[in-house]
């Protein structure tokens, strides 16, 4: 098979070094500047300053004993008339070198003996890893001078016993990370392989877990400059006529009502190379955890953000007498990402009236759950969002930090997710849970509250509720736990329920429970539902219409008997077809969308679906194509195409997979 | 072409009084060149019973059977391993810092220098239908289709009678799942590999299996046919399963 029938375009995104992409995001603020300059500044010292001043750092200066700061001396002299300020700089070699070398001893030991539960056995691994976790409950200053008398008091004995005592902490922190590691498919997927111990922890963990060790480790330079210099201080580190800042700092604090420099100028030399390493090591940890915010691009946004807001309807558009509930027009959602601006979500337009039902489908990225989130208002910094009109219940959400809209929001709108287990808080009883509702919106007394919480657990269908109320979530199923979060929902009397993927982490059996309890309690309040989900087979099930996302526009918006019948939009089309059932032909190969839908950054400019769909022109590879009624559609049916088909969902609808000959 | 048999299968987590038993004595058997599919809910012992059989979880009983030999007896390192596992999610089932290449070349067995290695890698690639060229890739490029692609391409490049596939469909959308299903059930055909089909989607067990097995409890409730069960179950379970299926009569074209 050559590369030209390859049944799936295969679509590269230009992959960037990472390792050039850290030291640039290291340098672009003043502080990452600050941190990697001083510690090559203080490296540079190390490598240097005993080749140019190591003489003139011990040369006696007899006329000039025990003085302070001159234009010869800038810190004054010792004891014996050495210069002091030479001396703090050279004394950098050995104070840096000491405290890397106890921090490289440290990290081997610790490599070596946090990967031996991989290696070895389960008795040996369970056996070093409690060694591990004993040790690491003595403190490491107190081990390291039980050390220093073992090794013997002097500069390399004192380096072996920091870095034996720092050993222990390493090791935790490698087995704590390999273990996670060690978890991933990936590693399983090796061991069904056959492939050794010894090559998984080279090949899968150690690669995997660089990253936070180099950064631990650059921390613990820092506290071993110090705890170094701390030894070295009360004599047990590096010994005369050796020298280093610790000891510098001890012999300065004999003089020091004669001259404070002795004593300020060692002093200050380690805090500066303590400070260099631990901003290095924090900044380089923000990088790689990807703490670090993007800044907000100097481009300007793309959307409505100076935009007048539309005039407010009141009434439903087109046939629909119902009142508005939710109108949204021309919303957008935008992350600032690599210096430039990317929007999701790009002008929905959505429309709910009072009891109506919904349904958002969409793929995964299609941005159908950021423009539920951006509805409720839980989108925060770094995400811009911004919309002509976006009111609710009567309630501008423009301008949502206004108190009153506040209220309105936490009172009439209800948010479910996808997740109960991490939406329940998992350290509270469930039943206090609901009652929290009761009690911060509606003034409830404790105990009426708590009657009202479990009442409401009855109300979505939780068999024995009050012993259920005081039952932590980790106690309740999946379904029950979905159960007791469509509960806080209804707590308020929410006019607007939005279901973020209410099921997709139930079984089957369940989620049809979870559904027909979702429907009638909301058929029993009169509220609206806006139903997300990615399987169009749920919301044509729960809903009146269905707007379809794709790439972060609307593509259609029909009601669901049009869906059935025969929707206009390739692209449903196109789902619909690729959807198997329990009727699917079994003999002939699934219909495929062939392709990936664009990331928000590739778009062209044309329809996103052109390069996908089968009945894409010119025109549709050019200019984007409005969401609009037809001539032949109702009011409640709109389109984003320039092509769009009718009649009966068939294999035309698809790109069909070709199979190539073998 | 091969023959994978449980028999009397057990697993156990834990001991004493908080023992728990994932998988309680199960018969199954995965016939030469043919599917079965492996349904239940989460939590019923699917999952542990695949990972027993590809040795990534020791039976407390039972025996896993590959043409009537031991399926789990010590090989020697550069063995063949015959029953190889595609996972669910392939964003966790790839070495975020291994290439492509070097990820499909681990399972590789017996393949002599670097150009052989690397024309293999090149043949299995095309076999998944993505191109070679990716083999220099890292993860980090690809699409979710596309990666689970290379985890069939791993799993293919042992050279496996059998393949254990968990839930490979659940974690990519509608529009990719597709093309999965049919490049699985194509190779299978072509290189004749027995497959054991774990899913929670009845829809799409009933696309691809031969033969279905119904799993509640760590049990097996029903088994059969692919036509027989869906048409005649038995179990009142298997009926519920059935119900539960979101069905919707949206009108299509009847194929020719």
């Amino acid at each position: 098979m050559s590369a030209t029938n390859l049944a799936t375009p295969v679509v590269i995104t230009p992959s960037r070094g990472r390792g050039r992409g850290l030291l640039r995001t290291l340098l672009g603020t003043p502080l990452g500047i600050a941190a990697v300059t001083s510690v090559a500044i203080v490296l540079l010292l190390a490598l240097l300053a005993p080749v140019i001043w190591g003489d003139a750092a011990d040369a006696y200066h007899t006329d000039a004993l025990r003085q302070g700061p001159s234009a010869e001396h800038l810190a004054g002299t010792d004891s014996l008339g050495r210069d002091i300020l030479l001396r703090v700089l050279v004394a950098t070699r050995l104070s840096v070198g000491l405290a890397l070398g106890a921090t490289a001893i440290a990290v081997t030991l610790g490599l070596l003996l946090g990967t031996l539960p991989a290696v070895a056995g389960r008795r040996v691994g369970r056996f070093v890893a409690a060694a591990i976790d004993v040790a690491v409950a003595f403190p490491a200053l107190l081990l390291a001078i039980f050390f220093a008398v073992i090794f013997g008091v002097g500069e390399v004995g004192t380096m072996v016993a920091l870095g034996v005592a720092g050993g222990p902490w390493f090791a935790r922190l490698t087995l704590t990370l390999s273990a996670t590691v060690a978890s991933r498919d990936f590693v399983a997927a090796a061991r069904v392989n056959g492939v050794s111990r010894g090559r998984i922890l080279l090949r899968h963990v150690l690669p995997n877990i660089g990253e936070p060790l180099a950064i631990n480790a650059t921390l613990g330079a820092a506290l071993n400059l110090l705890a170094f210099a701390g030894l070295s201080f009360l004599g047990i580190g590096v010994q005369a006529p050796s020298y280093d800042w610790g000891r510098l700092l001890n012999e300065g604090l004999n003089g020091i009502y004669v001259n404070p420099w002795a004593a300020i100028a060692p002093g200050v030399a380690i805090v500066l190379a303590g400070l260099a390493f631990n901003l290095t090591g924090e900044l380089a940890a923000q990088v790689i955890g990807r703490r670090t915010r993007e800044k907000a691009p100097r481009e300007p946004l793309p959307g409505p953000d100076d935009a007048p807001a539309l005039p407010v309807i009141e009434h439903g558009g087109g046939d629909d007498e119902r009142e508005t509930l939710l109108d949204v027009r021309d919303l957008w959602v935008r992350f600032p990402s690599g210096g430039r601006w990317v929007a999701p979500v790009r002008g929905i337009d959505l429309r709910l009236h009072a009891g109506e039902s919904v349904g958002v489908v969409g793929e995964s990225g299609s941005g159908k759950s950021l423009t539920a989130l951006a509805i409720a208002q839980l989108l925060q910094e770094p995400a811009a969002v911004a919309a002509r009109t976006l009111r609710f219940d009567g309630h501008d959400l423009r301008d949502s930090s206004s108190r009153q809209t506040r209220a309105a929001l936490a009172d009439s709108l209800a948010m479910i997710f996808q997740d109960p287990m991490s939406s329940l808080n998992p350290a509270m009883r469930v039943g206090p849970q609901l009652a929290e509702v009761a009690t911060a919106h509606h003034g409830a007394s404790r105990r009426g509250a708590l009657a009202q919480a479990v009442q409401q657990l009855s109300a979505v269908r939780i068999p024995d509720p009050e012993r259920r109320a005081r039952q932590y979530p980790h106690e309740f199923s999946g379904g029950m736990r979905q159960r007791a979060m469509i509960g806080i929902g209804l707590m308020g009397t929410p006019r607007l329920l939005i279901a973020d993927e209410p099921t997709t982490a139930l079984d089957v059996t369940v989620q049809r429970q979870v559904l027909e309890l979702l429907s009638a309690v909301r058929a029993e309040a009169d509220s609206a539902l806006l139903l997300i989900s990615h399987d169009i087979a749920v919301v044509a099930g729960m809903c009146e219409r269905v707007v379809v996302m794709y790439a972060g526009v609307v593509v259609e918006d029909l009601p669901v008997a049009e869906l059935l019948a025969g929707p206009r939009h390739p692209y449903t089309r196109a789902l619909l077809a690729a959807l198997p059932d329990m009727e699917t032909p079994r003999e002939r190969p699934l219909a495929t969308i062939p392709g990936r839908p664009p990331a928000p950054a590739e778009l062209t400019g044309g329809c996103p679906f052109a390069a996908r769909c089968a009945v894409a022109s010119d025109r549709c590879r050019e200019q984007e194509p409005p969401l609009a009624t037809l001539a032949d559609t109702g009011a409640g049916h709109r389109v984003a195409c320039w092509h769009p088909q009718a009649g009966a969902v068939g294999a035309a609808d698809v790109k069909t997979e070709t199979e190539a000959p073998r | 072409m091969s023959v994978l048999e449980l028999r009397g299968l057990t697993v156990r987590y834990g001991h004493g009084s908080s023992a728990h038993q994932a998988v309680d004595g199960v018969d199954l058997t995965v016939a030469e060149g043919s599917i079965v599919g492996l349904v239940g809910e989460s939590g019923s012992g699917k999952s542990t019973l695949g990972k027993a059989a590809v040795g990534l979880v020791a039976p407390s009983g039972g025996e896993i059977l590959l043409d009537g030999a031991d399926a789990l007896r010590k090989r020697r390192r550069g063995e063949r391993r015959p029953i190889q596992m595609v996972f669910q999610d392939p964003y966790s089932s790839l070495n975020p810092r291994m290439t492509i290449g070097e990820a499909i070349a681990e399972g590789m067995r017996g393949a002599g220098g670097r150009a052989s290695r690397r024309a293999e890698v090149a043949r299995l690639l095309d076999l998944v239908r993505l191109d070679p060229a990716l083999a220099g890739r890292l993860p980090s490029d690809l699409s979710g289709g596309q990666r689970q692609r290379i985890a069939v391409a791993r799993a293919l490049a042992a050279r496996p009678d059998v393949i254990i596939a968990d839930e490979i469909t659940s974690a990519l959308d509608v529009s990719v799942q597709g093309a999965l299903l049919n490049l699985v059930r194509e190779l299978q055909r072509q290189l004749g590999l027995s497959l054991l089909f774990i899913s929670h989607n009845l829809a799409v067990v009933r696309y691809v299996s031969d033969a279905i097995a119904v799993m509640r409890d760590g049990r097996i409730v029903e088994q059969g046919s692919t036509e027989r069960l869906l048409a005649q179950p038995t179990d009142p379970y298997t009926r519920t399963l059935l119900e539960s299926v979101p069905r919707f009569a949206r009108v299509t074209e009847v194929p020719r």
